[in-house]
């Protein structure tokens, strides 16, 4: 009879690096990134008068941050202003459309009507309805949060069907053969094996967000980063409105950054998550 | 001590109309409690389908199934099933994947700790327990399978085609596990496999499934001493049962 092991794998599992050494080996991965980076900006600071650009046209990046320190006060109100727009938006987008892509995945009524109609708005570019909202709502908050939904909802919807809808053959058998209840199976198998297809459309919605945000403002308000920045173009002072499409980045980066901690710490056995540690 | 499953001139059409495809039968089938019975075929032949059937997970277009004397009218909860590729979950560990089986059937998984770490330890996975099946070989992963298949303790056990998968040397590790696990608790197995070595090794009885449409072409009764190891393989009696078998789908082209 066989006995002992038969693979090389160890059951015991190896030590958490420390926090020195994954600082480390950070900087090992990304120093050429972070090079390039460094590069890119040196070479902006030095080309704008080694080209003699006027600074109405470019600015240099020191001069941007200097520039925009005296207007802080106003340009982090903004930055909150925005920023609120974006996360309700966004949260809203996905508690509303999480559900709606279950519902869809396993109603065929729902699957002939609401998918067809929702996969040809994803063909419309949902910006496009902005003009329209502003009109009917007014310069407030609520026609800002409004597209930023349109904006998020339409991926995370069709991820979510597509997610909730892939369940293996096998673990389809395997639940029916074990006579589970639905909501057992949903919680212990179905919900689980949904969650990576579900961040890909969390991602590509986080990323689009502060895109719906930014041009509802573009098209009318009196607040926010989407403002702050039109109104600075047309005042000729692109260092401001440089400092503004920084500030967009950075929330852009906050929030795409909080989906990944997110997706990091809710599906860690996930083979692109597991790939990147 | 297994059910007896009872097939009665089943057949399987696919599709409708001018689509419609013959998959398999009619096919009839008297498994005894506690046999080993293997439905070995080429791919493709409709072994898989009856195994479907028998689980109550597939309709049959005609005939009769029974499973401990009751007819097969919807999926079986009282078999345990392993497909070629495993139903483990990712965010599971090897235990935890073995308490899902338990879980969704509404068990405790508290009452069966004994149980699972005995399960474990008969297929040498002693210390794997907390390990993710992503941390594990195909083999293991495949043990880890039989342990979450059979921890119910099922009276009938279908296996379609588990060590399909596997290289040579891990499937031969394995088929004298699985051979262990049934000697010791005997329950009825139907074994679906396309390897005619592997049937013959592990079967009480060997069907022999002839494609298109799928028909058992032949039953053989093994009889072999057990348990059927290195020195039995070798022997001029199962070379002769394996010769056998492949000259009947030698016959039909199959090989």
């Amino acid at each position: 009879m066989v006995t002992a092991s038969f693979d090389n794998a160890s059951p015991a599992k190896p030590a958490a690096p420390g926090l020195w050494t994954r600082l480390r080996s950070w900087v090992a991965n990304s120093w050429l990134f972070l090079t390039f980076f460094a590069g890119f900006f040196l070479f902006w600071q030095f080309s704008i008068d080694l080209f003699d650009i006027p600074r109405y046209i470019l600015p240099k990046p020191t001069e941007i941050i200097v520039k925009s320190w005296a207007d802080a006060p106003r340009l982090v109100w903004f930055t909150g202003v925005t920023g609120l727009e974006t996360i309700l938006g966004y949260i809203i987008a996905v508690v509303v459309a999480v559900p709606l892509g279950l519902a869809i995945a396993f109603s065929g009524f729902l699957r002939k009507t609401i998918y067809p109609f929702f996969v040809s708005i994803e063909m419309t570019p949902k910006i496009a309805f902005a003009p329209l909202f502003i009109s009917w709502l007014g310069f407030g908050l609520l026609p800002k949060v409004i597209i930023v939904i349109l904006v998020c909802f339409f991926p995370i919807v069709l991820n979510s069907i597509l997610a909730f809808g892939s369940l293996s053959d096998e673990l389809t058998r395997f639940i029916r053969a074990t006579g589970a209840s639905w909501w057992s199976a949903f919680l212990r198998v179905r919900l689980p094996a949904a969650m990576p297809q579900c961040f890909v459309g969390f991602k590509y919605a986080a990323i689009n967000a502060t895109v719906g945000a930014t041009i509802a403002e573009f098209i009318g308000s009196d607040q926010g980063l989407g403002f702050y920045i039109q109104i600075q173009t047309g005042n000729l002072r692109p260092d401001l409105a440089f400092a503004g499409i920084f500030l967009l980045t950075a929330l852009g980066l906050l929030l795409f950054g909080a989906v990944t901690l997110a997706e990091r710490l809710l599906i860690p056995w996930h083979i692109s998550v597991r790939r990147k540690k | 001590m297994g059910a007896t499953v009872e097939i009665d001139s089943v057949t399987k059409f696919f599709g409708e109309g001018a689509d419609e495809v013959h998959a398999l039968g009619p096919a009839s089938l008297s498994v005894e409690a506690g046999e080993f019975v293997s439905l070995l075929g080429p791919s493709g032949c409709g072994k898989s389908t009856l195994m479907l059937m028998i689980a109550g997970l597939l309709d049959r277009t005609d005939g009769e199934i029974r499973v401990g004397g009751k007819s097969v009218d919807a999926p079986r909860t009282d078999v345990g099933i392993m497909f070629q590729d495993n139903t483990l979950v990712p965010w599971r560990t090897v235990e935890g994947n073995v308490e899902l089986q338990l879980e969704l059937r509404g068990l405790e998984p508290a009452d069966y700790r004994q149980r699972i770490a005995e399960l474990i330890k008969s297929v040498h996975l002693q210390g794997f327990e907390q390990r993710h099946p992503y941390e594990l070989s195909g083999g293991m992963q495949q043990r880890a399978a039989f342990c979450q298949a059979l921890v119910h303790k099922p009276e009938t056990v279908l296996l379609d085609e588990p060590l399909g998968k596997l290289d040579a040397m891990t499937r031969e590790l394995i088929r004298a596990d699985l051979q262990t696990l049934w000697m010791d608790t005997r329950p009825t197995v139907i074994f679906v496999t396309h390897s005619i070595e592997e049937a013959v090794q592990l079967s009480s009885r060997v069907c022999v499934i002839t494609p298109r449409p799928g028909r058992i072409e032949r039953i053989l009764e093994i009889d072999l001493p057990r348990p059927r190891d290195l020195e039995v393989k070798s022997s001029p009696e199962f070379t002769a049962y394996t010769r056998e078998i492949q000259a009947i789908f030698h016959g039909y082209g199959v090989i």
